[in-house]
């Protein structure tokens, strides 16, 4: 695999910053081919997709917990008021759910996978890219592609989309607390409220879409970090870029899939 | 030793960007000899040993390894010539993820060799117990030291049973003792299981311990080739003070 060889060096000019971005894009694209070359190819690693799963489902959970409550809770209390004003508090959690289920549960959660998981993916290969591990690797006639980066893509396109789901579990939790404090109500209005407001087709496109996040996590932290260079320095910028490119991509892909969706369903 | 070529270079051509590293080098190695590769830091010797397993693409030049062109050949047949060879990094670049028995498992399990669990596991102990190190089996190579990652290094390099071993700098950063012990584990190896090797090192002891014929790179060039001996007591200037300070090292 050639890819373009990004420049290490400090204050970049402009041109030379035009120039790593452009190679970092096609460094991309020539990664995310040879992922689609390796995926289907045996042998499959499943082992290793399941550690890398269980490790980044873990790793991520405690942080997602809380975001996810905080989300609810934090919707629900700042909505409450203008809900009032309008003499519309029946329409809040339907409103505050469907706010969850479609846009902020699947971007939120995948913003901050990407600052924990893919920062760590960058780091790990990169330090065993400097340190000369995946060298070892491809000398003793094993395909560090395969089991280092396709496992991890894999790992993180699937486990994204299962964390999702409990981030919205949290937040409608998180809501339903917030008006039932606030309201005096009790679950059964809430849970009917929801249910309501809410359409199966509500969740397809927003766990639709955290697959794709899934993906950019994994193979800009893979990429970042397999193709590290320039010793320990090397490893923390690995780090960094990923979690900075990933996010932008994230909202990027956000953004083209929002009218994609719209597309496909118009109502 | 038999007299057949098992590594071939023929005018091997290396550059980054405008810098040249290797300028039309040749080298031939003979089975079971064992060749060491001189010359100061930054002149080649590692992205030399590198070019020759395939870890980096020449710029010019062909490599033969048992007479097959590996830079003719597709990844997978590529990996079926590298099931010959093995290569000691100067870092031994052990997995840090993974414990010295994992490390030592990890090739038989992944490079397609077959054997069963009670195979894997006895060539695990076999060649903790040639390096002497059976009792850091279930140890990280954090809790390692310096010497013991390089004999662990070792100890997976020649888990496969290689017939060509490629040593990168295999006594840097040890002690004299340490480092004389690991040439003679290299020597002791070499013997029992009839390996070439080309060693790439500055440390005397090591070499003249290990060394049947040595070159010297200089210049992006094979400057000079003979014996140990033939080297050491050249007559001249340049390799003369090459050895007197790495003599004092030693």
């Amino acid at each position: 695999m050639n890819l373009p060889r990004l420049l290490i060096k400090r204050n970049l000019t402009f041109s030379e910053f035009l120039y790593n971005f452009f190679a970092t894009i096609s460094g991309l694209t020539i990664f995310n081919l040879q992922f689609f070359k390796e995926v289907f190819l045996p042998p499959y690693e499943i082992p290793e997709i399941k550690k890398h799963m269980n490790e980044l489902g873990v790793k991520t959970f405690p942080i997602v917990s809380v975001t996810g409550l905080i989300i609810g809770l934090v919707m629900a209390m700042q909505s409450l008021p203008v809900f009032m004003r309008f003499g519309a508090t029946d329409y809040l959690p339907g409103t505050v759910a469907l706010s969850v289920v479609r846009e902020l549960g699947p971007v939120i959660t995948a913003l901050i996978f990407a600052g924990r998981v893919s920062s760590g993916i960058g780091a790990e290969l990169g330090s065993m890219r400097v340190t000369e591990q995946i060298d070892a690797m491809e000398v003793s006639g094993i395909n560090p592609f395969k089991y280092l980066v396709v496992t991890r893509i894999i790992a993180t396109t699937f486990t994204l989309p299962l964390l999702t789901v409990y981030v919205i579990a949290i937040a409608l939790f998180g809501s339903f607390f917030a008006i039932t404090i606030e309201q005096g109500t009790n679950f059964e209005y809430y849970k009917n409220a929801v249910i309501d407001m809410l359409q199966f087709s509500d969740f397809i496109p927003g766990i639709a879409k955290t697959f794709v996040f899934g993906y950019i996590v994994g193979l800009v932290g893979a990429y970042k970090g397999y193709t590290a260079e320039g010793g320990t320095e090397g490893v923390g910028k690995a780090s960094t870029t990923s979690v900075v490119l990933s996010s932008l991509l994230i909202l990027l892909f956000d953004t083209i899939l929002v009218k994609i969706t719209l597309w496909l369903w118009p109502t | 030793m038999a007299d057949v070529n098992i590594i071939r270079i023929e005018n091997l051509t290396k550059r980054f960007d405008d810098f040249t590293v290797l300028d039309n080098v040749s080298i031939n190695v003979k089975e079971g000899e064992n060749l060491i590769v001189f010359g100061r830091s930054g002149t080649g010797k590692s992205v030399l040993l590198k070019c020759t397993i395939g870890l980096l693409k020449p710029d010019g030049g062909n490599i033969f390894i048992k007479d097959k062109n590996i830079l003719e050949l597709s990844t997978k047949e590529l990996n079926k010539v590298r099931k010959h060879t093995s290569f000691l990094f100067q870092s031994a670049a052990l997995y840090d993820s993974m414990t010295v028995r994992e490390n030592l498992e990890f090739p038989l399990r992944k490079g397609g060799y077959n054997l069963t669990e009670e195979e894997i596991e006895e060539r695990v102990y076999k060649n903790l117990e040639l390096v002497s190190l059976v009792e850091a089996i279930d140890k990280m190579p954090s809790e390692l030291s310096g010497g013991m990652r390089k004999r662990i290094g070792l100890a997976r390099a020649i888990i496969t049973e290689p017939e060509i071993m490629f040593y990168d700098e295999p006594t840097t950063g040890l002690d004299p003792i340490t480092s004389k012990e690991i040439s003679e584990l290299i020597i002791n190896l070499q013997k029992q299981l009839n390996m070439t090797s080309i060693v790439v090192t500055h440390d005397l002891i090591c070499a003249k311990i290990i060394a049947d014929r040595a070159i010297f790179l200089k210049d992006a060039k094979v400057a000079y080739e003979g014996t140990l001996d033939e080297l050491i007591h050249s007559k001249d200037k340049f390799l003369q003070n090459f050895f007197s300070v790495d003599l004092i090292n030693a």
